[in-house]
This record gives structure tokens, C-alpha cells and sequence, in this order.
């Protein structure tokens, strides 16, 4: 499928060097990602990895009693699937599309051959996996010290950082169903939110208005944004040139 | 093993004692390692004695040293505002400390904070890196440990969100119980306090209450567990799952 957006929309595509990238182009798959669609399940074999370009992806952990909580989001940055990097394991739980648009997937086995070549996707993809753990780490923080708002805020201001432009696409009651949050509190907090205009539903979008989330942002926001740009490449950039 | 080997609360924090070259470190990842692998990894490898409450890392420091514990527990703490902390991980002897370097990143983002006093292996990062790039068994090592610490973080995260203080306290003596391998722990009330998130009035109670309930045995510091099984039991259902996810390097 052509999708409207180049690779090199993702991040982590975008910082390959040309020779790497132009070997992986031909295997690179752009699809269209919607709304609630599972992409990666435990238990489950695992045939592709997928770089988001316009779309979020949410990691959910599977508690003991079979719910679900989210302990990570992966946007035009990142790559969901990383278990795959890391062995033969998965990770118990699973990758839901938590804001529909397109990205590429790229199947395990050349995910595989490239990462045995130990070159520079392994060495991206290896950090992209600590600033997980950091993301994890952080959200554990902040839920425990910092009010629904906040964390709201700074939950919507990561999906802003993962994605092209300022719009998500989720339905209206996605955001109490947040599976880490309190249902009530959340939809108290999203009112707040839309009052201060920081936030709009329009048409089954939500318009997000960066500033003025930021004004109301916890420290943490700001704290794992500087460390995850040390880590990572995120310039805006076009695709690198093939060969 | 030396007896009561996590009682050792009054050691200066930073006074490193020496430690017999020959001492048999016991890391389950170095063990796990093919044997020529260990051996030349050996001569990179300087035993090392960790006191209570020394920090090894804070947030944003450069990694000097990885370190493989053998006895020795260490927490690894997520701070904000520069006061509040929480533990996200531990890492005993099933693991190592200072991972990022193996993802290729110098930089702890995270307080590295003996919890339990013991000897532990430690390597120049430097030279870890090298090791690293060597030996393939070290690499498988090192991401499937990397899979069991995401693992763990994220069992963390849910069991904060979800579970009461007594219960989190039941995991975190079990979790520790099991790296350390002792049930007897000297650990204050304002250190729990740290590691769990929560006020220390919070810990109070919750050790109260396994105490009444025959589980444990705390004063002064001292902790003991005292029936195991009932303390499992006590503990959330995430203790269980921590423990099936966990995969042992063999």
C-alpha cells in the first residue's frame, strides 16, 4: 500500500545512514493503522515490527486478572515490537494502535538479519529501549507524586511529541478509558482541559493547543523530554537519499 | 556465604573494604557465560564490597563501572522535583547494574542505591563495552536480562497504580527476600518509605499490620519474615507474576 507519508517520517528510519536505510527500503511496508487494531500480542508469533509516521501506538502490560495498563506510547520516534530486539521473548502484554494513521512495517526476520549485522539500527533501536524503560520509570513517578491533570497533560504532550501534527485521532471517551488512569478522575480532568481550551473535540479529533498544556505540565514532562533527546534522533528531517 | 550478610547498615557509605581477590562472586549472568568467555572477562572484573545506602549512580552520571552483585542488592530509583523517589527496579544477583552502557548509552538516568550490603563484581564500562562486543553469549545475556528489567518496570508501574501499601510492602520484602536470599533485612521505615513512594506514616501502618497478622517480625529497623507462605499470600498477584516472568540465564 502507498501511504502519504515518506519512512523517513519516522525518526528512527529518518537516522539511518543511507546505505542501511536504501538496503531496508524494499522491505519497508507502509500500511494504514486504525483506531483500536492490535499489532503486536503475546503468546502470539510476532511477523512484523512497525515504525508509526502519523500514528501512536500504545504498549499495554497484561496484569495477572487479564487487564491491560500502559506503561509506554510509541510515536513517529519509535518502533513498537521491540521485544523482538531483545531475544525469543515477549514481553506479556500487547501493542494497541491508540491514534489511527499510517505507518511501515518491516518483517521479523529482516528486522533480524539487520540487527545480527550489529550496525547502526541496532545501536538506534538499543537506545530506543532505555528511553522505554525511562518512559516506564517516569509514568510510575509521576503517577504516584503528580495530580490526573498533570499527568494528562503530560500524556497528551508525548503523543503530541510522536506525531506530525497537532491533532489526535481518538474518539471522545478514549481518554477516560485510558487503561491506567481512573475513569472519573480522567474525565474530570479533560473537562478541565476543554474549559482552558488546552484541548478540543471537533468531529472525532482532538485539537491539542501545545502551550497551554505545557503551562500546566508537571516537571516530569519537561525532565524526560531532555533525556530522551539526548538519546534519540528527532530532527524533522526528510528521508535520507537512496543510493 | 558470610553470616547475615544484609545487617550491615553502619558501614560509611563510600568506604570501600577491600576484598579478596579470589572471593567467589556468585552473578548468575557471569555464571551463565560460556567458560572461556568468563575467564577473559575475569581479568576485567575487580570484587568489590557494597555498603548500605551508597549510591552508585546518581541520575545524569556518567557510568564508570557496571556492576554484577553477588550478595549485594541495588535499587534502582526514579527521582522528581529533585526529593521524591521511587524504586522502578531491583537488580541482585540475577543481573546487572549500569545497563545502559550495554544499550549503548553512558548516562544513568536513574539513582543507583545499595539496598542490601554485600560483595558484588564490578567492570570499567569501557571495558565492558569491548567485552561486549566480543562475546555474542554476553549480548544474549545482556538482552534478555534487558527483557526481564522491562518487564519488571512495568509490573512496578501497574502494582503502584493498583495495589495498596500493604500489599506493595509484602512484594517488595518478598522480592528482595529473593535476591538477597536471607528473610532476615535491617531496613528503616523513612528507606521503605523511599523505595514504595509513599509517606512513612503509610509504611507504618502497613508494617503494623503484617506484623499483627504474624507475617513479620519488625523493630528497630530489623525485619524478618517470619511465614512465607503467608506473606505470599499477602503480597499482590504481582509478586507471582514477576517471579514466572523472570528468566533465569542458564
Amino acid at each position: 500500500m502507498v501511504t502519504p507519508d515518506p519512512p523517513g517520517q519516522n525518526h528512527l528510519l529518518a537516522a539511518l545512514a543511507a546505505d542501511d536505510f536504501s538496503r531496508l527500503l524494499p522491505h519497508l511496508e507502509g500500511i494504514e493503522l486504525t483506531t483500536g487494531q492490535t499489532v503486536a500480542e503475546f503468546g502470539f508469533r510476532q511477523d512484523y515490527v512497525f515504525f508509526p509516521t502519523s500514528s501512536l501506538i500504545a504498549l499495554l502490560w497484561r496484569m495477572e486478572d487479564g487487564t491491560h495498563f500502559q506503561t509506554g506510547l510509541v510515536g513517529n520516534e519509535g518502533l513498537a515490537g521491540i521485544g523482538l530486539c531483545l531475544g525469543e521473548f515477549g514481553i506479556p502484554g500487547r501493542a494497541v494502535v491508540q491514534s489511527a494513521g499510517y505507518g511501515y512495517r518491516l518483517a521479523s526476520t529482516v528486522l533480524k538479519t539487520e540487527l545480527d549485522r550489529r550496525g547502526q539500527l541496532q545501536r538506534l533501536l538499543l537506545r530506543f529501549t532505555q528511553t522505554l524503560l525511562m518512559q516506564m520509570a517516569q509514568s510510575a513517578i509521576c503517577r504516584e507524586h503528580h495530580s490526573t491533570e498533570q499527568q494528562l497533560c503530560r500524556w497528551l504532550l508525548l503523543c503530541l511529541d510522536g506525531l506530525p501534527s497537532h491533532q489526535l485521532s481518538l474518539r471522545q471517551d478514549s481518554i477516560a478509558d485510558m487503561p491506567a488512569w481512573r475513569r472519573a478522575g480522567m474525565t474530570d480532568a479533560a473537562n478541565q482541559l476543554q474549559a482552558s481550551q488546552a484541548l478540543q473535540y471537533r468531529g472525532g479529533k482532538i485539537t491539542l493547543d501545545r502551550p497551554k498544556l505545557e503551562l500546566r505540565v508537571c516537571d516530569c514532562y519537561q525532565t524526560g523530554k531532555g533525556e530522551f533527546d539526548g538519546l534519540l534522533p528527532r530532527k524533522q528531517m526528510t528521508a535520507p537519499q537512496t543510493a | 556465604m558470610p553470616s547475615d550478610p544484609h545487617i550491615t547498615a553502619h558501614t560509611i557509605p563510600g568506604e570501600r573494604q577491600a576484598v579478596d581477590r579470589r572471593a567467589f562472586i556468585t552473578n548468575k549472568l557471569l555464571n551463565a557465560l560460556p567458560r572461556n568467555n568468563y575467564r577473559r572477562m575475569l581479568t576485567g572484573l575487580e570484587p568489590v564490597n557494597l555498603a548500605f545506602g551508597e549510591v552508585l549512580y546518581e541520575p545524569g552520571d556518567q557510568i564508570s563501572h557496571v556492576y554484577f552483585p553477588g550478595i549485594a542488592l541495588v535499587s534502582l530509583m526514579t527521582l522528581v522535583d529533585d526529593r521524591l523517589t521511587l524504586e522502578v527496579g531491583m537488580v541482585g544477583c540475577e543481573g546487572m547494574v549500569g545497563l545502559p552502557v550495554a544499550l549503548g548509552i553512558g548516562v544513568s538516568p536513574f539513582r543507583a542505591l545499595v539496598q542490601g550490603a554485600g560483595t558484588a563484581m564490578r567492570m570499567k564500562s569501557n571495558w565492558f563495552v569491548k567485552e561486549l562486543r566480543r562475546s555474542t553469549a554476553l549480548q544474549r545475556a545482556l538482552q534478555r536480562y534487558t527483557h526481564t528489567l522491562m518487564a519488571q518496570f512495568a509490573q512496578t508501574a501497574a502494582c503502584n497504580r493498583f495495589h495498596v501499601v500493604e500489599e506493595r510492602l509484602a512484594r517488595w520484602l518478598l522480592m528482595t527476600r529473593d535476591r538477597v536470599q536471607s528473610t532476615d533485612f535491617r531496613l528503616t521505615q523513612e528507606f521503605l518509605s523511599h523505595m514504595l513512594g509513599v509517606r512513612r506514616v503509610g509504611v507504618t501502618k502497613a508494617a503494623g499490620h503484617l506484623q499483627q497478622r504474624r507475617l513479620i517480625e519488625y523493630s528497630r529497623g530489623n525485619i524478618r519474615i517470619v511465614d512465607q507462605p503467608g506473606l505470599e499470600a499477602a503480597s499482590c498477584s504481582c509478586y507471582r507474576a514477576n517471579r514466572n516472568s523472570h528468566i533465569d540465564p542458564v
